[in-house]
């Protein structure tokens, strides 16, 4: 199967359309919120907000499209939300004018930028409200980069749905919210009131997306009357049909269902822009029932149903993440916005949930390769093989995708952290690799932490030396240490330290959060914020996990090991000239440096010098931030990724002892440090597998081959099998980064940055850097000749 | 580049750290070389520590060594991989500095001791290519009482680094990699003897 004409001339349109500021929403918020309502709760004041922008913004149906509806007036016009964050004139030039991930600001956007929107926002926006309630204390560790802050541009709203919206309709949730009223206790119920307030907001939303719809349906019928080709008409006339009845009502077909949620994933991300990552969720089980019904009543055929996701996988990207500026774009420096679509895992019973919509959506994966939506599978040793081997026939061809998750283990996080068997059962991984009830759970990443820079202050009894300004605590000159003990006492009371000054400052934020910035329509989806009458952001959510996520821990612990190694264990170096080192970058001593690069052990070889000090790490990180509590009711967890921080973190922190130059990234997720790994994949996958990654919310591993590597038969069997392996052995996630000749080119170049890099040279396979210039050249020849 | 030297327990342990990759897999271990026979005591030492841990065992040899040899280590080896190079004694001779006739004699007796072995004929051309060789090939593995493959290696330039580093003259300076068309009649013209041969392509077409 391949693309119909209809899907080639869409997708090609998506990748082409140039991504773009529009002020549209920014414009109808301000004029929302200039008129005189009077005296409204503020969450009736979001929900009429929302309907007000349901009921204005421009309806967009692109000529052959079967799924309808955008964020933006056209695709990839990303709007603004300046009621969170108000950019500046600044910040629009430097949108439009960056390198990587610009957005177009006309001159146009600008003008109503500085007429209209930033003269009404400006003081009055989340982001200025944030950073005015944060301590010194906090803004000095984020200014130093000890940590990021997620909600300081974006509102959280990390979740994924669940199965409910392909049962019910809107009207079905209004009377639910309905029976949610008449239930409220005013004698008894201090809070009553307040939840009246939200549960009408959570009305006025549902009533608003239903209106969006039919007014999609009018756009539809109005087109369709002047359409000449009879086709189209046709098509346009059925569109009208779907858009009258979803998400009004329960969906009666495959159509309807994906039409449905693409209603609710435009209102959500509308609303606010949710802090990432809204995402279906299981497809292939939420869509098996309308794809088996319209195959049966022949309604349905196996084109048809993949023409549908194709066109719903061009309406994902379609829409670039909300442009993002200062650290938020460092730490995020990309267009997606991390819709995940998850595949495989097991059913609410336990079962295999492999079907034939899974098989069916891989090939869409595999057809449409685009950015957007991600896509990853959930394995469970209760899958079949054939099901991770179809995906690894993707993952060959090199875009990344599918990432691959461990079901079984996930579903295992999720119970430690209090989920029921049958909510674990039915969660997963989001985002990146972050886990969730789908449907029932608010989970937040709130911000990355910066651990080697964590110990670069250690180093300095406290002191940033980049800035000389005293950002953490006093807890001793280093160089009187005697033990490596006092070196991780030392560590672990500037890691309680700074994740002290990140939790006050949360649970500030999500305060902020549920008093300003209610979500309505987001929490009616969610379990069971309709039932206990409270808002999403304000613990209505049956289960609020605040994540903290760790970066950069195998540059941590080779470093720590490093300076036990050489400082305590074998006395090469004292302590005092270790640091006289870091802070001179190693200048004028390049054969030190390469002595720690080297001679000492490392991370990610399967060798417990290095690991056990890792698995130390990790338990005074894990004890740092796990079982705090939140302001909603739930607690913190840690998940260890980077998305794109490790490149910032690394940039603002100094020369590590592990032989790292100053300014250069830390290592990503749990991975080695970038060429640190020299004894193969089942080295690394072994060293990973000593965390305990069920006592967290995710992991992120990064493994890199040439297409070579997985060229055969066999060769992707032998990858199903390490997959499987490194899941026996409770790891969380794995991805394969399958490398162009580009970067081979790149490791020629560079090979100490490229010293994990395997390629297969001729029935076996090698590491890239040892191999002679010669078959370098002829294997960068042969990727080439492959490269898609 | 050139190796170290371990004791059993060392190699042991090196191994056991992949057991639970072997037992997902359906994996083991290969003792390859160089030449493992000629390492033979510590060989069997080896061979014997991964049955004791239900390892899967394979030895790929040239098959130049005593029959003694081979019938010490039989019991303890699950697959061979057993080079055959050139059918004409005297070039193997020219080619190798051995006969081959002792190579053949350990292949039959392995076989007739129902070892199982994959039969591996490196393809070098210009020197063992020639329709003559494959044909004499042919016959003589299809008197062979049982085999579970035959399967063709054809030449490839990575080797020449690896002389070079050592110092060593690499005499096979202007041999070409065969391509895909040469390898697959070859393929064919073994499958004409009836012999179970295991297909590869190499991807060059050129």
């Amino acid at each position: 199967m391949s693309m119909t004409a209809r899907v080639k001339k869409l997708r090609q349109q998506s990748l082409e359309a140039v991504e773009t500021l529009s002020s549209e929403r920014a414009e109808l918020i301000t004029e929302f919120s200039s008129q005189d309502i009077g005296l409204v709760s503020s969450t009736v004041h979001r929900a009429m907000a929302f309907k007000y922008l349901m009921e204005h913004k421009a309806i967009c149906i692109n000529d052959g499209e079967l799924i309808v509806g955008e964020k933006g007036p056209a695709p990839k016009n990303a709007p603004t939300f300046p009621e969170l964050c108000c950019h500046s004139l600044e910040d629009l030039d430097v949108l439009n004018n960056r390198e990587k991930t610009s957005f177009k600001v006309s001159p146009e956007t600008r003008r109503i930028y500085k007429e209209r929107i930033i003269p009404f926002w400006q003081g009055k926006s989340m982001r200025e409200l944030i950073f005015n309630e944060m301590t010194e204390e906090w803004k000095a560790a984020y200014q130093a980069g000890i940590f990021t802050e997620f909600m300081e541009q974006r509102s959280p709203g990390h979740t994924v749905l669940d199965d409910k919206i392909y049962k019910k309709g809107m009207l079905d949730f209004q009377a639910e919210i309905q029976a949610s009223l008449s239930k409220l206790d005013y004698l008894r119920d201090p809070l009553a009131y307040e939840k009246q307030e939200e549960l009408r907001a959570m009305h006025i939303a549902a009533g608003a997306i239903v209106r969006y719809a039919e007014r999609h349906a009018e756009k539809a019928l109005e087109l369709a009357s002047k359409e000449q080709d009879e086709q189209r008409k046709n098509e346009l006339t059925k569109i009208a049909d779907v858009c009258q009845h979803v998400p009004a009502h329960a969906p009666r077909n495959f159509w309807e269902a994906l039409q449905y949620y693409w209603f609710v994933h435009l209102g959500v991300t509308i609303e606010l822009n949710t802090w990432d990552a809204f995402s279906p969720g299981r497809l292939d089980q939420h869509l098996l029932p309308f794809y088996q019904q319209g195959l049966s009543k022949g309604s349905l055929d196996r084109m048809g149903a993949e023409e549908l996701l194709q066109c719903l996988w061009i309406k994902f990207n379609n829409q670039p993440a909300p442009p993002k500026v200062g650290v938020t774009a460092e730490e995020s420096g990309t267009y997606t916005d991390f819709a995940q679509i998850n595949l495989g895992g097991v059913r609410p019973d336990g079962s295999d949930g492999v079907n034939e919509v899974t098989y069916l959506l891989l090939d869409v994966i595999e057809e449409m390769r685009l950015l957007q939506p991600s896509t990853s599978i959930q394995v469970s040793k209760k899958n079949p093989d054939r099901f991770i081997k179809r995906a690894t026939k993707i993952i060959r061809t090199g875009f990344g995708q599918p990432s691959v998750f461990n079901a079984d283990l996930i579903g295992q996080e999720l119970m430690r952290m209090g989920k029921t068997v049958v909510d674990a059962r039915c969660g997963g991984s989001s985002g990146c690799v972050e886990v969730g009830a789908f449907g029932k759970e608010n989970y937040n990443l709130t911000g990355y932490f910066n651990l080697p820079k964590v110990l670069e202050i250690t180093l300095h009894d406290g002191i940033d030396p980049r800035t000389g300004g005293q950002i953490g605590i006093a807890t001793g000159d280093p160089r009187a240490f005697q033990s490596v003990e006092e070196l991780y006492n030392a560590f672990e009371k500037q890691v309680n330290y700074f994740v002290d000054v990140k939790v006050r400052g949360n649970n500030v934020i999500e305060r902020l959060y549920a008093g300003y910035m209610p979500c309505p329509l987001l929490s009616l989806l969610v379990d069971d914020c309709i039932r206990k009458g409270k808002d999403y952001h304000d613990g209505g959510a049956r289960y609020n996990t605040t994540y903290i996520q760790g970066v950069g821990l195998g540059t941590m612990t080779d470093a720590l090991t490093s300076l036990s190694y050489h400082v305590f264990d074998h006395q090469t170096l004292s302590m005092g000239d270790f640091i006289a080192n870091l802070d001179a970058n190693f200048e004028g001593n390049e054969q030190l440096r390469q002595q720690l690069l080297n001679r000492t052990p490392k991370y990610g070889n399967d060798d417990d010098h290095a690991d056990k000090v890792m698995q130390r790490i990790f338990e005074i990180y894990y004890s740092a931030v796990d079982g705090r509590q939140n302001t909603k009711g739930g607690e913190y967890h840690i998940n260890l990724l980077p998305t794109t921080v490790h490149i910032y973190f690394g940039s603002v922190t100094g020369a590590t002892p592990d032989g790292r130059m100053a300014g250069t990234p830390l290592s990503e997720g749990v991975s080695p440090v970038q060429g640190a790994d020299h004894k193969g994949p089942t080295a690394v996958i072994r060293s990973v597998a000593k965390m305990d990654h069920v006592r967290t919310g995710g992991t992120l591993l990064n493994q890199k081959f040439t297409p070579q590597v997985l060229n055969s038969e066999d060769g992707l069997d032998k990858l199903v099998q390490l997959i499987r392996t490194y899941f026996r052995l409770d790891g969380h996630h794995i991805q394969f980064n399958v490398v162009d000749a580009a970067t081979l080119r790149l490791a020629q170049q560079h090979p100490e940055q490229y010293r994990s890099l395997i390629v297969r040279v001729a029935g076996y396979s090698d590491y890239f850097c040892d191999l002679s210039a010669t078959l370098q050249n002829e294997i960068i020849a042969r990727t080439e000749h492959e490269a898609f | 580049m050139i190796g170290r030297d371990m004791n059993i327990n060392q190699l042991m342990a090196e191994i056991d750290r992949d057991i639970l990759f072997y037992d997902q897999s359906g994996g083991g271990v290969t003792f390859t070389g160089g030449e493992p026979m000629q390492q033979r005591k510590f060989l069997e030492e080896a061979l014997l520590a991964c049955k004791e841990r239900h390892i899967h065992t394979t030895v790929d040899t040239c098959g130049y060594s005593s029959w003694e040899n081979f019938s010490s280590i039989l019991p303890l080896v699950d697959l061979f991989l057993y080079d055959v190079k050139l059918m004409n004694a005297d070039k193997h001779i020219k080619y190798t500095a051995v006969s081959n006739q002792r190579i053949l004699d350990n292949l039959y007796k392995l076989s007739s001791a129902r070892a199982h072995i994959i039969v591996r004929i490196p393809l070098i051309p210009g020197i063992n290519d020639d329709d003559e060789n494959i044909e004499m090939c042919g016959s003589f593995l299809a008197e062979i009482p049982y085999l579970d493959g035959v399967e063709l290696m054809p030449y490839h330039e990575i080797g020449h680094a690896k002389y070079q580093a050592l110092g060593m003259n690499y005499r096979l300076e202007n041999t070409i990699s065969p391509i895909d068309e040469q390898i697959g009649k070859v393929e064919d013209l073994l499958s004409g003897y009836h012999l179970p041969v295991i297909k590869h392509l190499s991807g060059r077409t050129v």
